[in-house]
């Protein structure tokens, strides 16, 4: 059996991961700080197989780079735990595990005798997360819901696009990412209190509360004035504090707040007569004004490139940054001199670049060390190594399509 | 009542804006003891400006709900001291000055390491501690700029630079990460009996959640561009307009059972079906007019309808909420009691989000309002820092603990 001792505050937890798109970033969390992730497929792929982009636009269950990315640093099995012998199977597995982690729907699990009492009662010791759409109470909670319905109710999807416009879905899967990012906390909390009281127990996650957290001050602004913000746009009727602007080669956004910042930013413009009157210190003023503030700033953008007003704005102690791509993100400074992305090669996919472990404890920090699993790369290894079984049962298994 | 996971764990807190306070804030809802050292002479700008209103801040309250308020000029040798002190005795320090002020003040880690071996150091930065742009002056949204969010989040074909909204979502997905990252050093100080220091970056944390795209980049060689709501497995796909003034539903058909489901109930509503939409490849390629059966559909009701018409059948329909929406119709906020109201000396009643995730054992709770300035300060020099009641008096006097 594969050992790799990686220094990581997790490892030597073994994690089982039934998780959907849902929880992918949640036992990517775990996988990159040392724990043992064993990914469960069904013996068809895992879902996330299908969703783009893949390498060279080509939809090969082993060249989607969503799937690639999510699950670097696990190991993958197949297993269909809805037939008897996978259900065996499965219960076996997580008496050697730490941690199971799912997605199904609420009591999806127990319908298939792999519930959380189940496996409780065979190892108190196991920590279970369910992360789910609206969590496992609620009128709501058999509903359906993709990270954009944990958006749309979230209030985020409301407030970004233009007025009159469709609302507008963000890059990046941010509404499971946060329901991952909470649902591996209180994994790490509840491994934190087993180390005390040897108990596990049972965590409850919902996105849709998850989502709520990420909007920002809207919940508590309303409960205190009943303020209801709409879409704004972009098109610069918000002056300063939010505006990108153009520049010789894209945009820039200066983001100004206290008003020494304000002061640093008309002395670097040179002090133009249109927005230098003492009115103007007041960020309320400035807001009623934004066609003289915004028209002032973009002629002063205009002259130079983005990376010049990053450069010299940074060195003022204004907060600039440039409008970047995706490319320029990975090919810029800070991305390379920080190390954000390991180059690693997989077996289908080939040489690219991996996005590294965010969470940098310096004593142990983790590593991204092993590619995406293809599907069922360590049956033999999961099974034969640690199991028990011979290779003819893996044989046999596999022509009733149990793994 | 049930112990709190973390009780007995004390952090001190050093920080402004909004990431650093929200790592803290996680860790207190589970049972930290959160000190969150503040001065008079310069308040946060959550609290703003105006002494009078310091107390009555929503997003303050945010922030910094359940913890200590200890007032503290760190501009005295004294007031370094009695942090110093505060340190020695604790478990955490959560910072997120600009780079360079930690270390002035003696607290970064190789002279935290010093004071208290065990302790664990979160420093909570923009760009991260290290690098060519670590000590750039960033808020949320710069972070999203640097990472390529802001330029992807937009409408195909957009002629202005971004539609992203006025939100700060780095700013909370840091602040839970790096208390997932503290909880983890935890753990690891159980087996060493040693402390480290964590180096959090929000633009790496937000950045990973984007991570296909870059590998657009780095494998297919291309910029990814913006998408907009278009999706290719889903169809329909996306908000669709409903009955009222900018009222939206988004909805999601991933499957042809889901498709039979919603069609079989648009055509029973009177809507003649249309051959391009027989199969998912086909609805895909005719997405335009899909959309445009789906409003006629959709137009004609309440999104909340739309929303339980569909759920009941079974396809994925979720009302584009506004925060009013969030207050009074959403029916599982309500029910789950997500929502928690508290009532605050100053301000009156106050709203606040409640804990997202729900452990059996260990149930994490919003354990309190957040503190007014300096309402901990005296509380604090007595007891943890043992100082006597004249010595305090002397303190408050010479502005140290201010």
């Amino acid at each position: 059996m594969e050992k790799v001792s990686i220094n990581g505050p997790l490892s030597g937890y073994r994690v089982l991961d039934l998780a959907g798109p849902l929880g992918l970033h949640c036992t990517k969390l775990l996988a990159d700080m040392g724990a043992d992730v064993i990914k469960v497929e069904p013996p068809c792929g895992d879902e996330s197989r299908r969703i783009p982009p893949f390498k060279d636009d080509s939809p090969h269950p082993e060249k989607s780079l969503y799937f690639l990315h999510f699950n670097t640093n696990k190991r993958g099995i197949t297993l269909d735990v809805t037939k008897p012998d996978g259900r065996a199977i499965f219960l076996e597995l997580a008496r050697k595990a730490d941690v199971v982690i799912e997605t199904a729907r609420p009591r999806g699990m127990d319908g298939l005798g792999i519930g959380y009492e189940v496996l409780c009662a065979q190892h108190p010791g196991l920590v279970y997360a369910s992360l789910t759409p609206f969590g496992q109470t609620g009128p709501w909670r058999d509903y359906k819901a993709d990270n954009i319905a944990g958006l749309a109710l979230g209030n985020l999807l409301y407030l970004a696009g233009e007025p009159g416009e469709p609302p507008l879905q963000p890059p990046g899967e941010i509404a499971y990412g946060m329901a991952s990012t909470y649902g591996a906390f209180g994994i790490a909390v509840a491994l934190y209190h087993r180390l005390e009281s040897g108990r596990g127990q049972y965590i409850d996650v919902s996105m849709h509360e998850c989502a709520a957290h990420i909007a920002g001050y809207f919940i508590p602004n309303y409960g205190y004035t009943g303020v209801k913000p709409a879409r704004a746009s972009r098109k610069g009727e918000e002056t300063d504090l939010y505006d990108p602007y153009p520049t010789k080669n894209g945009y820039a956004r200066i983001f100004i707040i206290p008003v020494e910042q304000w002061h640093r930013l008309v002395d670097w413009m040179g002090r133009p007569p249109s927005i230098s009157g003492p009115e103007f210190e007041k960020m309320a003023y400035r807001r009623q004004h934004p066609e003289i503030v915004h028209k002032a700033i973009s002629e002063f953008c205009m002259q130079h490139t983005k990376e010049e007003l990053y450069d010299e704005g940074q060195k003022r102690r204004i907060a600039v940054t440039p409008i970047n791509s995706a490319g320029e993100f990975i090919e810029c400074p800070q991305t390379k001199a920080r190390e954000i992305f390991v180059e690693m090669r997989h077996p289908v996919i080939g040489d690219y670049l991996q996005f590294g472990p965010v969470t940098r404890l310096s004593a142990s920090p983790g590593a991204i060390f092993r590619t995406a699993p293809l599907l069922g790369e360590h049956n033999e290894e999961i099974y034969c190594g640690k199991l028990g079984f011979a290779k003819d049962d893996l044989v046999a298994l596999r022509s009733v399509g149990v793994i | 009542m049930a112990k709190l996971p973390l009780e007995g764990i004390r952090v001190v807190e050093l920080t402004t804006g909004a990431a650093g306070p929200t790592v803290a804030r996680v860790l207190c809802e589970f049972g930290a003891e959160v000190i969150r050292c503040e001065t008079r002479l310069r308040s946060d700008g959550h609290r703003g400006e105006d002494p009078k209103l310091w107390n009555k801040k929503p997003d303050f309250m945010k922030l910094q709900r359940g913890k200590k308020s200890f007032t503290v000029n760190m501009q005295t040798p004294k007031g370094r001291e009695l942090v110093k002190e505060l340190v020695k005795k604790s478990d955490v320090l959560v910072e997120n000055f600009g780079l360079g002020i930690l270390e002035k003040w003696g607290l970064d880690y190789p002279q935290l390491k010093e004071l208290n071996p065990s302790c664990i150091l979160i420093r909570v930065k923009g760009m991260g501690c290290t690098g060519p742009h670590a000590a750039d002056l960033t808020y949320g949204p710069n972070v999203g700029n640097a990472m390529g969010t802001t330029y992807l989040w937009n409408y195909p074909g957009a002629t202005t630079a971004t539609a992203e909204p006025r939100t700060q979502h780095p700013d909370f997905m840091g602040g839970v990460t790096g208390a997932f990252g503290v909880v983890l050093a935890l753990i690891q100080r159980k087996k060493t009996g040693r402390g480290q220091w964590i180096d959090s970056a929000q633009l790496e944390i937000g950045a990973s959640l984007v991570g296909p795209k870059y590998l657009e980049y780095s494998v297919n060689h291309r910029e990814p561009k913006p998408e907009g709501n278009r999706s290719l497995i889903a169809a329909p796909y996306g908000p669709y307009q409903c009955k009222g003034n900018d009222r939206w539903c988004v909805i999601s058909v991933y499957t042809e059972d889901e498709w039979e489901r919603f069609a079989s109930l648009l055509e029973k509503s009177g809507l003649q079906r249309d051959e391009r939409f027989a199969t998912h490849f086909s609805r895909v390629r005719h997405t335009d007019a899909l959309d445009k059966w789906v409003t006629s559909w959709t137009m004609q009701y309440d999104p909340y309808e739309v929303m339980e018409t569909l759920q009941a059948i079974g396809v994925c329909a979720a009302v584009v909420q506004d925060v009013e929406d969030q207050f009074k119709r959403d029916r599982q906020y309500a029910a789950t009691g997500f929502l928690v109201k508290m009532k605050e000396p100053e301000a009156g009643d106050v709203v606040t989000e409640g804990v997202p995730i729900r452990l059996s054992e260990t149930p994490g709770k919003v354990r309190g309002l957040a503190p007014l300035m300096g309402e901990h300060t005296h509380e604090i020099a007595k007891t943890l820092l043992g100082l006597s009641d004249e010595e305090i008096k002397k303190l408050d006097e010479e502005k140290v603990l201010y």
